[in-house]
């Protein structure tokens, strides 16, 4: 059985239909890929994922359960963990502090702040941020931002967890340890759905790829399979080439 | 407990003996003093309320309107249905605390400055609304019935253990998983959100709080002033009030409203009895000057003070990329 269905799902913003009849599959266990040349929908279609936005048609369906109408909270404490493209963390709060907010309030399991503080240290340790727990947010570089992305996702105790474009912006080195933390994810049974455009970590990362286009799916499969397809080129080589070609 | 909190509990010790003892001692001496204590003890707590609806990010313009309502319903249902004043106090709460709730559902996707107008919008409506009715005694106002009769003590130990109420909940809100919603929901609604924070109830929430201490404030008012009108309670006056104090002592704090509140009434006082005209020029540039650079309030200048003290500690530094 799937673990996310969206079934014809469309999103238009007066005019502009952003993401047009998209049906996914994402399976359990598995990392999945969304890719496609800027503006094909792959963050609206977070957005709609993670309910920060409602669908004009279409159904989302988590693990059997129909999440189209229900909010973004809910929606958290069914499992659906998120990270941001623009880095938002929570200034006014130190790197741990923003981190121990997931553990507070994005699962259901009540824990008390000395708990939430400690399993979110641990969280911290595992993204690499240990050395910065106690620091405040401001003035942090854009690659421990992207850390603490994902290690706020994660606090919230994912079943599904959506990587909004972590790898960007980051030097090879760091894209390398980014890869790393999220194959150190999957092992605990969180399935993966990622958003990127570093094609190296893709390839690396992925099981499978879907590609969108203004708003529609234009090829599915392994990342051999949507490379070589002929609409994927024709995409790609249709907008800047900076797109596929980075890293 | 370490020797730090051991300094901090005996300083909150002295300051509460000396506020318990002060009425008994200004009643004797100097009972103007004591009217100036309940002031002040009130503004106190109308600037907390207003930043405890801060700390979720809604900058609130509506004080005068949870004041206001806090009054006129205690007034009336002590006047009209001869109500216990106790009681008609904490019917004025409750209604601000079921009005703010409303409010609060109805004012969810206003941010910042559209929020501020549109709590504006709802107070002065309260105003024009009272101004016209004839059973709240329209513009003339109302006259209303002495509490605790009339005795200045027991009023100011009564407002004084209201603005203790008010201490103990913000502070048990800035220690708790609250304070991780309320900044959340200030910082970024749409991430909160996503991360599993309730935020429209939280929202509400804070409304009903913030209402519940402003209400009670306006209600004391009227039974310790005995005259109400539209044009008093409903005043932009007090909504300003409000934000001013919290914004010049520290926002987001419990020290900050107190601190900034006290300070700002005691300057005034000393203004207006040393500058006898244009006081309120001196006192309005003043207050532009500290929010212009002191951004932080009192509280932002101790705190670079202590830290300042404390340089040459060893300072946690990001670490270079690999």
């Amino acid at each position: 059985m799937s673990l996310l269905v969206l079934d014809g799902v469309t999103k238009a913003f007066g005019g502009l239909v952003a993401v047009d009849g998209l049906s996914l599959d994402v399976r359990p266990g598995e990392i999945f890929a969304l890719i496609g040349p800027n503006g094909a929908g792959k963050s609206t279609t977070f957005n709609l994922i993670s309910g920060l936005l409602g669908p004009d048609r279409g159904r989302i369906v988590l693990d059997g359960a129909d999440i189209t109408e229900i909010t973004p909270a809910s929606r958290a404490h069914l499992g659906i963990g998120r990270t941001f493209q623009l880095m938002q963390p929570f200034h006014d709060m130190t790197v741990v502090e923003n981190v121990m907010t997931g553990e507070l309030f994005g699962h259901t399991v009540p824990k008390s702040l000395a708990e939430a503080r400690r399993d979110a240290e641990a969280i911290c340790h595992m993204v690499g941020l240990d050395q910065l727990v106690n620091r405040d947010v401001t003035g942090l570089g854009v690659a421990n931002l992207k850390r603490l992305e994902i290690a706020r996702a994660l606090a919230t105790h994912p079943r599904l967890l959506l990587l909004d474009e972590v790898m960007a912006g980051l030097t090879l080195t760091e894209a390398r340890q980014a890869v790393a933390v999220i194959r150190q994810v999957r092992e605990t049974e969180v399935t993966v759905l990622l958003i990127d455009h570093v094609m190296s970590s893709v390839r690396d990362l992925a099981d499978r790829v879907a590609v969108l286009n203004f708003g529609k799916k234009i090829a599915e499969g392994s990342f051999q399979t949507v490379a070589a397809d002929p609409d994927v080129i024709e995409a790609y080589l249709g907008t800047e080439e900076g797109d596929t070609h980075q890293h | 407990m370490s020797g730090r909190q051991a300094v901090q509990v005996l300083a909150l010790a002295v300051v509460l003996v000396a506020a318990v003892a002060f009425p008994f001692w200004a009643n004797r001496t100097q009972p103007y003093y004591l009217q100036i204590a309940i002031n002040i003890i009130s503004f106190a707590i109308l600037a907390l309320s207003w930043d405890m609806l801060a700390r979720t990010g809604q900058l609130s313009l509506a004080h005068a309107a949870f004041y206001g309502l806090g009054a006129y319903t205690s007034a009336l249902v002590t006047t009209r249905m001869g109500l216990p004043i106790f009681l008609g106090m904490l019917l004025g709460s409750l209604v601000a605390v079921v009005v703010a709730a409303g409010l609060g559902m109805l004012t969810l996707r206003l941010r910042g400055i559209y929020f501020a107008i549109g709590t504006l919008a709802f107070s002065e409506t309260l105003r024009v609304v009272t101004n016209q009715l004839r059973f709240t005694g329209g513009a003339t106002g109302l006259v209303v019935p002495p509490l605790l009769g009339g005795q200045r003590v027991p009023q100011y130990l009564l407002i004084l253990a209201v603005l203790l109420l008010a201490v103990v909940v913000s502070w048990m809100v800035n220690r708790s998983r609250w304070h991780f919603a309320f900044t959340a929901i200030r910082t970024n609604e749409a991430v909160a959100g996503a991360m599993g924070v309730d935020v429209v109830r939280f929202k509400v929430l804070a409304f009903m709080i913030s209402a519940f201490f402003a209400g009670i404030t306006g209600a004391y008012y009227a039974h310790v002033f005995l005259f109400i009108s539209p044009i008093e309670v409903y005043s932009l006056a007090v909504s300003v009030g409000a934000l001013v104090a919290p914004i010049f002592g520290g926002l987001y704090t419990t020290a900050g409203p107190i601190l900034g509140a006290v300070v700002l009434r005691v300057g005034e006082e000393i203004l207006r009895s040393t500058v006898q005209r244009g006081y309120p020029i001196i006192y309005g540039l003043i207050l532009a000057l500290v929010i212009l650079y002191m951004p932080r309030g009192l509280i932002g200048v101790w705190a670079s003070v202590k830290s300042g003290l404390a340089t040459g500690r060893k300072e946690t530094r990001e670490p270079a990329g690999p």
